[in-house]
């Protein structure tokens, strides 16, 4: 570790956004608004850890939102395996506020195949499951 | 003239759906051993859940944002997760008093055994849950409810020396009473009249019937006018036990003696009309506890959920408040008896209060959610007080259930 002071962090055109703040535990909503699943964690790329970074490496970014065991892990410790991940893409992010949109519809992506597994076997076979309420 | 209606039924509404088993079972045991002694605690506890409740549905009608969704986000997975915990485990307890309460007083009304409502009782409550529109849930319960009137109209018939009366009012401890016993009842209920599941529901309430911020006048009325007459009703609760059971050194064990002060002031119609308000009240409550702890899950997780969407397009949580009225089903049908249930469901509901609190406060003053909504000072310094009280109130919980024996 040296003790030069670190350089100041680069003017960036746009909004910050803090990941804890800002995305952390944010509620995901689909296309059309309905609920797909919460941030549970973030996918960054960039170098592995405790690997000396070189000069002029590319900061990391945002690669996808993470759901499912995670959750687990975050909360408990520990670290799933990458191939247990529910990734939702970083592109199909379309706006971040309050909460965080999607640009596409939530119905067939992986993160929400317990709520079709759910539907399909159990929800939608009891009568009146396909009711509209208004 | 249809906004004048809809204010008025907002009120009646807000009135009818105040009393719950919580509030029936503990008013009327404070008021049978302590008299009007803790009516200030009543009080406070108004006071405060409409100062919550007011800003929950704030929060939930300028940002969309119910409150668990804001819990999850403010104070992050691990205290969210403890959270979550306390919350659902407490409304589960208060699910499972409910159905006992309206099996109870199904019992009360048909003589019979109340385990055999039960069943009958929770499947009306997922019936209900599964196909009824909200508003319609809402409106129907909470006028029935009102009928609860009469245990005000039966003090009036009771007659009673309400110059004594008028001077128990003063906070003090009973001499047959220790200070312990009446401080344990003294969060009893106030947990009772602040049940987290109340904003819970509020606040998913008000994203179910789709409150813009141009809505926030109107549910701030109901507030405020429909919750002080809903705790007048819990008042007159009391004041019944007060006038005929303290004096006869009747304790209160079963929802027969809470209204036994009715059948002796009012007779058999007064009974009539508070056996239809205690079947409405602890009905309607089933209906929004059950529907709480669907509303907490899904809310923690990130699911889709309410009761505007078809069942199907909120699969797991409609199949999460199954769970829950099956596990409901099951404690009661160990022959628990849901008095005590409920008489511990509202004592634990007061230590978890700081917890639903503390960031329900903190996002009504975060602008990004709130734009100009955000909360004046003086709600804030109001806010502050309410943290401090109900903060004290949980952290004595444990220690006076332990020193009292809860309450006995």
């Amino acid at each position: 570790m040296t003790s030069a002071p670190l350089p100041r962090v680069p003017h960036a055109a746009g909004r910050i956004l803090d990941a804890q703040l800002h995305l952390m535990d944010r509620q995901v909503l689909d296309h059309d608004g309905v609920p797909v699943t919460t941030v549970d964690d973030l996918e960054v790329s960039g170098p592995a850890l405790d690997v000396e970074i070189a000069r002029g490496t590319p900061p990391p970014v945002i690669t996808a939102l993470l759901t499912g065991s995670v959750l687990g892990t975050r909360i408990f410790g520990g670290r799933p395996p990458s191939s247990r991940l529910i990734r939702i893409p970083w592109k199909d992010v379309a706006e971040v506020g309050v909460v965080v949109r999607l640009g596409v519809k939530g119905e067939p992506l992986d993160a929400s195949w317990v709520e079709r597994w759910v539907r399909d076997k159990i929800i939608a076979r009891i009568p009146g499951g396909r009711h509209d309420p208004r | 003239m249809k906004r004048l209606l809809g204010v008025a039924l907002g009120i009646l509404t807000a009135i009818g759906g105040f009393v719950d088993i919580g509030d029936l079972v503990t008013n009327a045991v404070v008021g049978s051993r302590f008299g009007l002694s803790l009516v200030w605690v009543v009080v406070i506890g108004v006071v405060g859940i409409i100062l919550f409740a007011n800003m929950s549905g704030r929060v939930a009608a300028v940002s969309g944002r119910a409150t668990f969704e804001v819990i999850r986000e403010r104070l992050g997975p691990r205290a969210g997760l403890a959270n979550l915990s306390a919350s659902f485990l407490i409304n589960l307890m208060t699910v499972t008093a409910e159905i006992g309460g309206v099996a109870l007083a199904l019992q009360l009304a048909s003589s019979v055994y109340y385990l055999l409502w039960m069943p009958v009782a929770a499947v009306a409550v997922w019936l209900v849950i599964w196909r009824v529109r909200f508003s319609i849930m809402e409106n129907v319960t909470g006028l029935l409810g009102l009928t609860l009137v009469s245990f005000a109209v039966a003090l009036f018939l009771l007659k009673p020396d309400w110059g004594s009366l008028a001077g128990q009012l003063a906070p003090a401890v009973p001499q047959q009473e220790t200070v312990w016993s009446y401080s344990y009842y003294a969060i009893a209920l106030f947990g009772a009249a602040l049940t987290p599941y109340e904003v819970f529901f509020f606040s998913s309430g008000a994203v179910e019937e789709g409150w813009k911020a141009k809505d926030l006048a109107q549910s701030r009325i109901n507030v405020l006018v429909g919750f002080p007459l809903g705790g007048l009703l819990s008042i007159s609760i009391a004041a019944c036990a007060t006038v005929v059971l303290l004096p006869a050194g009747i304790s209160v064990t079963s929802l027969s003696q809470v209204v036994l002060p009715v059948a002796e002031g009012a007779g058999k119609l007064g009974l009539a009309f508070v056996l239809v308000g205690m079947v409405a009240a602890t009905f309607g409550a089933a209906l929004e506890t059950t529907l709480s702890s669907g509303y907490t899950l899904a809310q923690f997780f990130g699911w889709s959920w309410g009761k505007f969407r078809r069942p199907a397009q909120a699969a797991r949580f409609h199949l999460s408040m199954i769970v829950c009225l099956l596990v409901g089903i099951g404690v009661l049908a160990t022959g628990v008896d849901p008095v005590l249930v409920t008489e511990y469901s509202v004592v634990f509901s007061a230590i978890a209060l700081p917890l639903t609190y503390l960031p329900i406060l903190i996002v009504a003053n975060d602008p990004q959610y709130m734009r100009e909504h955000v909360n004046g000072r003086a709600v804030n310094a109001l806010g502050m007080v309410y943290l401090v009280i109900i903060l004290v109130a949980s952290i004595a919980a444990i220690p006076l259930m332990i020193v009292t024996g809860a309450g006995s």
